[in-house]
């Protein structure tokens, strides 16, 4: 006991002076933190297009009028298509709506009128918006002009509620889920290199001929980035909460329960491949690759899992941030869900004992014969 | 009574097909309560005999019984007894002087009570600094003292001296003969064949086996002969005519000093606080002349040298290599610079072959030369079987031999040695200063540092470096008569003495003999005297 609580002792004085990990645990959330609240936006944007009106009828410009007046849209007026293709390759607009010089005599015929709606398919994101806006624009203008006679009444009058998210605002699941980076960072990255330096420096082959055994080593190192993970996570939650307002409707107790789980599985990962491969160059190159490129491109972070090929679907089942992305988006989000709380606890448990016997039964006590 | 007993011990590695033989059909037994010396040339097998004993590493066969322990099955229990100090000591470099000390007592279980270990270390007034920031001497005896705590039975120690100066190589020896009790039996391996000497056992190894088990002093009755009987030992060296320096494209140049450092200095903190590394260094070398640094870790060696390459600036004050002003005009300077660092800084991925053939271009070697020329090097350094070896995976001796290859690949007119045969094996070290010898005959002009006293008398002279500042210059046997005379005197110091002129000095020293002075007790007279 003596021997464990003067390596955990050490460990913590070495994170405390190592500046690397306090930029990992308080730093990068913070940054990471601003990115996704001011960087990266998956929502709707102001998108400019360009007009071009071939119909000179005073009714079609009040439909010209309303692209101006749109919350979505800022619009450019102009004369050829010449100019709308310079400015499309120049990006000062992201699309166009051309509107024929019939346009107007159709409606009033009660026909069928065309509406060209030109996008930038090189930018898909911006082209599905550019077309919704320029459909919803024009729909509300029939809505309002005097050719609302003229239009057939749907039948269906669909309602669309959007629950735990009404304001469809993906900050609210992308910065909780940003959490889990983080929280990757600490367990993985961190912890592949403190094994391997111990190899590195020669300090093991030091501590090999004292009384420590494997199990000091092991534990040694789980708890000192623990508590770095978990302090790390509550400041991560107050600037979640606290300072972005990003709303939670869960359980503090259950957040912070999960996360001890999905900080356990995670330092597993980071100190098994420290242990294995006794590099911290190496060790750090896996780590990157094993662990943070997983947890933001397979996690359902980014990318929702039901929308990958098969095989990735079955490969994040082993992937422990999948878990906790799952578990932390419903509890913010939708507030406690005890299905998803028991399933992605358990999976998380199971994972993290699993990994903690690997690391347990990887750790050597003599040198290896190479 | 014997602390260790080993029968017919076999250690390979690497694969069972093609095994690499570490330790072959070795027997030994190792008494308790005497100091054992474990000398050999590279990879003759110490270390790996060391790890073995302790159960770091399994034997293939043989038996091995420690302190009636078997290191195979009762490792966990052996380690309460013992105290091993592997060569790379693992210090934690982020943590002060005095949490190592505590950090090591509590894994050992043992009381933390420092006080004594504090002052005999001399490491009092540094504990709270952290280990990192230690000068190499210090670093071993804190590394030292880990080991030493909770009075081990049974202490072995992987060439603790390497690197080390001879003051501090000094306080080790002192430290373990002083703190160890008479039962306790210590297992030392060391490079220094005149630390060796001193031992009450001295086991030489070669190839793995045993070649040597006795009194060093049946043996050899000095350390000078006892190093040459153990060269014999280890199948003699044969002084042949130098092919390096043979090979060497050397153009005399037409400059009579090749390297002068003219008032060089680097200062570091406030200005109102400054710290000197190096202050008020002054010197010129002919052409042909091996010049010595010499000093205490820490003393400036390294500042120095980076300085005159130009790899560190100068806070002020200049040095010139073959009359170029290295600050003004570094790239044209150091084109006449051969640079071997302290550390080994070559590429470790890289095969010999690979790595020379980087450097001859590196040097500005024309393509078209190259590969003549890089053969002709791997040919003449003999590193002909290792051509195609990664640098990483060759014996310490040999990634030297591969380091100077490097710097002499463009035969420049200057050769900055920093220490190029620490952690080397006498035969190696012989052999290289026969080359080196060899290329100041011929011209070269060579700037050396070293830690052994044997290798300062090749210099023709010497300069005595202290706190970054030279404390006395000449040719051996003038430092020598230097420190005589002051011993001898009590009348004069080295301050009253160097504020003679010329004529004077060479007075006094005259009358002085200097026959039975050896270079180690010269520095340490003369540090010893400058830090009064």
């Amino acid at each position: 006991m003596k021997i464990l609580l003067a390596l955990i002792k050490k460990e913590i004085k070495q994170i405390l002076r190592d500046p690397s990990s306090i930029v990992i645990a308080f730093i990068l959330p913070l940054i990471s933190f601003l990115i996704y609240m001011y960087g990266v936006n998956l929502d709707s944007v102001k998108v400019t297009i360009g007009i071009k009106n071939d119909d000179n009828s005073p009714e079609v410009a009040t439909l010209v009028k309303s692209f101006g007046h749109s919350k979505y849209v800022n619009s450019i007026n102009f004369d050829n298509m010449e100019d709308i293709k310079t400015a499309i390759v120049r990006s000062k607009i992201k699309g166009a709506v051309v509107i024929p010089n019939d346009f107007s005599t159709k409606l009033s015929r009660g026909q069928k009128a065309d509406l060209l709606i030109i996008t930038d398919g090189s930018e898909v994101n911006t082209a599905n918006y550019v077309q919704s806006y320029a459909n919803m624009i024009a729909n509300q203008w029939l809505l309002t002009s005097k050719y609302k006679g003229k239009m057939q009444r749907p039948l269906i009058n669909a309602e669309i509620r959007t629950w735990y998210n009404p304001d469809l605002n993906s900050h609210y699941f992308i910065v909780p889920g940003s959490i889990a980076i983080t929280m990757t960072l600490i367990g993985i990255l961190l912890t592949s290199l403190v094994i391997a330096r111990e190899w590195e420096r020669g300090t093991m082959e030091a501590l090999l001929s004292t009384k420590v055994r494997a199990i000091h080593i092991v534990i040694g190192k789980y708890i000192p980035y623990f508590i770095l993970g978990m302090v790390s996570m509550a400041f991560n939650v107050f600037l979640c909460v606290c300072i972005f307002q990003i709303p939670f409707k869960g359980s503090y107790l259950m957040l912070f329960l999960v996360s001890a789980l999905f900080l356990f599985t995670s330092l597993g990962i980071g100190l098994l491949i420290s242990t294995v491969l006794k590099n911290q160059f190496m060790a750090s190159m896996v780590a990157m690759s094993m662990g943070f490129m997983p947890a933001l491109m397979l996690s359902g972070l980014m990318f929702p899992i039901n929308s990958m090929p098969v095989f990735f679907q079955y490969l994040t089942a082993i992937i422990p941030p999948r878990y906790y992305i799952a578990f932390i988006e419903s509890e913010f989000m939708a507030g406690g869900v005890p299905e998803i709380r028991l399933a992605n606890a358990f999976y998380l448990t199971v994972l993290g004992l699993i990994l903690f016997v690997a690391v347990y039964k990887k750790t050597q006590m003599r040198l290896s014969n190479d | 009574m014997y602390t260790v007993t080993i029968k017919n011990l076999t250690k390979n590695f690497g694969s069972s097909v093609a095994p690499v033989i570490a330790i072959n059909n070795l027997s030994l037994n190792i008494e308790k309560g005497k100091i054992t010396g474990l000398i050999g040339a590279d990879g003759a097998g110490k270390t790996t005999l060391l790890r073995t004993i302790i159960g770091l590493l399994l034997p293939n066969e043989g038996e091995i019984n420690v302190l009636g322990f078997n290191p195979v099955a009762q490792k966990d229990e052996l380690n309460l007894h013992i105290g091993y100090m592997p060569q790379k000591f693992g210090l934690y470099e982020d943590l002060t002087v005095i949490e190592n000390l505590r950090l090591y007592a509590d894994l050992k279980g043992v009381t933390h009570d420092f006080d004594k270990m504090l002052e005999f270390t001399t490491l009092a007034p540094f504990q709270d600094r952290l280990a990192g920031a230690l000068s190499g001497g210090m670093k071993q005896k804190l590394g030292l003292a880990c080991t030493l705590l909770g009075n081990p039975e049974f202490l072995l120690l992987d060439e603790p001296s390497v690197g080390v100066d001879p003051i501090s190589r000094r306080d080790l020896m002192k430290m373990v003969r002083e703190m160890i009790t008479p039962e306790t039996t210590v297992l030392w391996s060391t490079a220094y064949l005149d630390e060796a000497h001193n031992f009450d056992t001295a086991v030489v190894l070669d190839k793995g086996k045993v070649i040597y088990e006795g009194k060093p002093h049946d043996l050899a009755p000095t350390p000078q002969e006892f190093e040459n009987k153990v060269i014999d030992l280890m199948g003699g060296y044969n002084k042949e005519e130098s092919r390096i320096a043979q090979n060497y494209d050397y153009h005399a140049p037409d400059v009579e000093l090749t390297v002068e450092a003219d008032n060089l200095e680097k200062r570091y903190g406030p200005t109102n606080k400054p710290f000197y590394a190096v202050k008020n260094n002054t010197f010129k070398i002919k052409k042909g002349e091996i010049f010595g640094l010499l000093g205490p870790n820490g003393a400036g060696k390294s500042t120095s040298f980076k300085m005159m390459c130009g790899l560190a600036r100068p806070t002020s004050g200049t040095a010139r290599i073959m009359g170029i002003d290295i600050k003004k005009n570094p790239e044209r300077a150091r084109a006449n610079l051969g640079y071997m660092a302290q550390k080994f800084s070559l590429y470790g991925s890289l095969t010999v072959k690979e790595n020379l053939d980087f450097f001859a271009l590196a040097y500005g070697i024309s393509i078209l030369k190259k590969d003549k020329k890089v053969n002709e090097v791997i040919e003449v350094f003999g590193l002909k079987e290792y051509e195609n070896t990664k640098a990483e995976e060759l014996p310490l001796g040999l990634k030297q031999r591969l380091s100077m290859a490097a710097a002499l690949i463009h035969n420049p007119p200057v050769l900055f040695l920093d220490e190029p045969t620490s952690g080397v094996d006498v035969l190696t070290r012989r052999d290289f200063w026969n080359h080196i010898t060899s290329l100041a005959k011929k011209g070269v002009t060579i700037m050396v540092t070293t830690h052994f006293m044997d290798e300062a008398e090749y210099c023709d002279r010497i300069s005595l470096f202290y706190k970054g500042e030279t404390i006395a210059v000449g040719t051996p046997a003038e430092l020598k008569q230097i420190a005589k005379l002051i011993s001898q005197s009590e009348n004069v110091t080295l301050n009253s003495f160097q504020g003679l002129t010329q004529e004077e000095r060479n007075q006094m020293l005259k009358q002085v003999q200097h026959d039975n002075m050896t270079m180690e007790e010269t520095f340490i007279t003369l540090i010893k005297e400058s830090e009064k």
